[in-house]
């Protein structure tokens, strides 16, 4: 039993990053139907230049939490200019020429980019990223809990709610969830829809940047780190729907879970396999995902 | 103050509109009636830029617009309500009509008072009043009809072109569309109005446009075209 939840604990931390990642393809796919298949890189990128500027707060002789917070909002503007630069150099071409999937080998050629470039910054060795939190886990009713996976919980739910509050309270937010709606009428409102594509990838990136240094400081950090985690989040997103806001948390915290207890359980060699398992079955029981509406293409 | 001239536009290889050109003056209710197919709703959508026209002009006060981007035409003071309603559906009533005033609460149009139009909506459609934290996707048709022209005057458009309102409605919903817009008329709003109950557009409007394959077949004093025997033949379903 108290392994039991251990695992399911240690599930949730990883399950919440999957969430978040997917989260950030739902962002795109609402308003363009198109999605960044580089995501995990914009995530590496974001925990690579997160460890630099951390390292280099550090260095300025502060401590590693206010290193942390204060390395936060270069990360955010980092990926917000990284998200903007994919959409303008990789999906609004293709999607001018009305290429149907142009967009697709765009955005895997400019993450193959991202990764070479990451290697030849930061050398293809995995780093060490400064836990802002004590590494000495909580004993919570018999179960052992990182302080940093409780961070990531927290913050994962957090820039979620966040962006959720801004698409709903703000005039910008509605222009966006307007753009999602109807793209055409949304443009007879007076909304520039091409800016607001734009703005979606910028807040994508942005979103799985922050996943990035969330979970860099539990993991290895490293060219390579985004690449298995873009796409298991697509998975997740795909389980999820990639048109539901909350079917990303259950759909990332199944995954998560499912991949802990498998590995202690079974097997860690077969840590993959259920999650790709789940994602097939959805593919062929319920396509538009556990919670996506069905979408009817109207020709 | 809208001026089209010799509007050609259609879709892709497809062409629609074969030279139209229509003038509709300040404070007018211009209506543009012709059978299904003529290029009512063509013309619209080139004039309001959801389309791109091959050819000809349309001006706005003067100012050319020409191919300009349906964003940009919006926030020039032409507000269009569309063929289909197009609401935003996962949106609340009170929410589309805030979109509707999008250039003017971001600063590209004169913000005026916001608060003041949202109630004068509320008042001209007492449903959507009833019915403002509702999802706009929940509506009944004559109700999306209603919140998609107050969407549309949100903006306080210099020109509204209101693209069949009464397309799928009740009878008793069409009348009450067709009250509403007289009595917009006689608050100045200037209107350009496709209609396929010719009848009733014409009844409310001061001036007619009548299409036919693209182009125009006749035009003049809406009280001249409903007494016109050819018009009254063609479109208004009786002939005597």
């Amino acid at each position: 039993m108290n392994i039991l939840s251990q695992l399911i604990v240690s599930g949730i931390a990883v399950g919440m990053i999957y969430g978040v990642i997917a989260f950030s393809y739902q962002l795109t796919f609402a308003t363009s139907k198109t999605l960044n298949f580089g995501q995990g890189e914009a995530l590496m990128l974001g925990a690579l230049v997160g460890l630099t500027t951390v390292n280099f707060l550090i260095g300025q002789a502060l401590g590693t939490p206010l290193a942390y917070l204060l390395m936060l909002p270069v990360v955010f503007a980092f990926g917000l200019a990284q998200g903007a630069l994919v959409e303008y150099l990789g999906v609004r071409p293709a999607v001018k020429a009305n290429s149907e999937a142009g967009w697709i080998m765009a955005t895997i050629a400019l993450g193959i980019i991202f990764r070479n470039l990451a290697e030849n910054i930061w050398g293809r060795d995995a780093l060490r990223f400064p836990s802002p939190l004590p590494e000495a886990s909580l004993n919570i009713l018999g179960v052992r809990i990182q302080p940093m996976e409780i961070a990531i919980v927290v913050g994962a739910l957090v820039i979620m709610l966040a962006v959720e509050v801004f698409n709903r309270r703000s005039i910008f937010g509605k222009a966006v969830v307007a753009t999602a709606n109807d793209r055409d009428a949304a443009g007879l409102m007076g909304i520039d829809t091409r800016r607001v594509i734009t703005f979606s990838y910028a807040l994508s990136s942005m979103t799985a940047a922050f996943a990035g240094v969330l979970i860099a400081p539990v993991t290895l950090t490293g060219a390579t780190m985004g690449a298995v985690l873009g796409l298991k989040a697509f998975a997740v997103a795909i389980i999820g729907g990639l048109s539901s806001g909350m079917g990303v948390i259950v759909g990332g915290l199944i995954l998560g879970i499912t991949e802990t207890l498998t590995g202690y359980y079974i097997s860690t060699g077969y840590k993959d396999v259920p999650g790709l398992v789940l994602l097939l079955l959805v593919l062929s029981l319920k396509p538009s995902g556990l919670f996506g509406r069905a979408t009817i293409k109207k020709v | 103050m809208l001026e089209v001239t010799d509007l050609v536009a259609g879709y892709g290889k497809v062409k629609v509109l074969h030279g139209l050109s229509l003038t509709v003056q300040e404070g007018q209710l211009v209506t543009l009636i012709g059978s299904n197919g003529a290029g009512k709703t063509t013309t619209l959508r080139a004039v309001s830029g959801m389309i791109v026209p091959e050819s000809g002009s349309v001006r706005l006060d003067g100012e050319d617009l020409t191919g300009l981007a349906a964003f940009k035409i919006t926030k020039k003071g032409l507000a269009h309500s569309p063929e289909g309603r197009r609401v935003f559906p996962t949106q609340s009533v009170l929410d589309n009509l805030l979109l509707g005033a999008f250039p003017r609460l971001t600063g590209s149009r004169p913000r005026g008072d916001v608060e003041a139009d949202l109630d004068r909506m509320f008042a001209l459609f007492p449903r959507l009043a009833e019915r403002r934290n509702q999802l706009a996707g929940t509506l009944s048709g004559g109700e999306q009809q209603m919140l998609a022209m107050a969407r549309a005057l949100m903006l306080n458009p210099r020109v509204l072109l209101l693209d069949e309102p009464s397309m799928g409605l009740a009878p008793r919903l069409v009348a009450e569309v067709f009250a509403t817009i007289a009595r917009l008329k006689e608050q100045k709003t200037t209107m350009l109005l496709v209609e396929q109950f010719a009848a009733a557009a014409l009844e409310v409007a001061d001036f007619g446009y009548v299409m036919e394959n693209g182009r125009l077949a006749a035009h003049g004093p809406a009280a001249m075209l409903k007494n016109d025997p050819a018009v009254r033949a063609a479109y208004l379903g009786h002939a005597h």
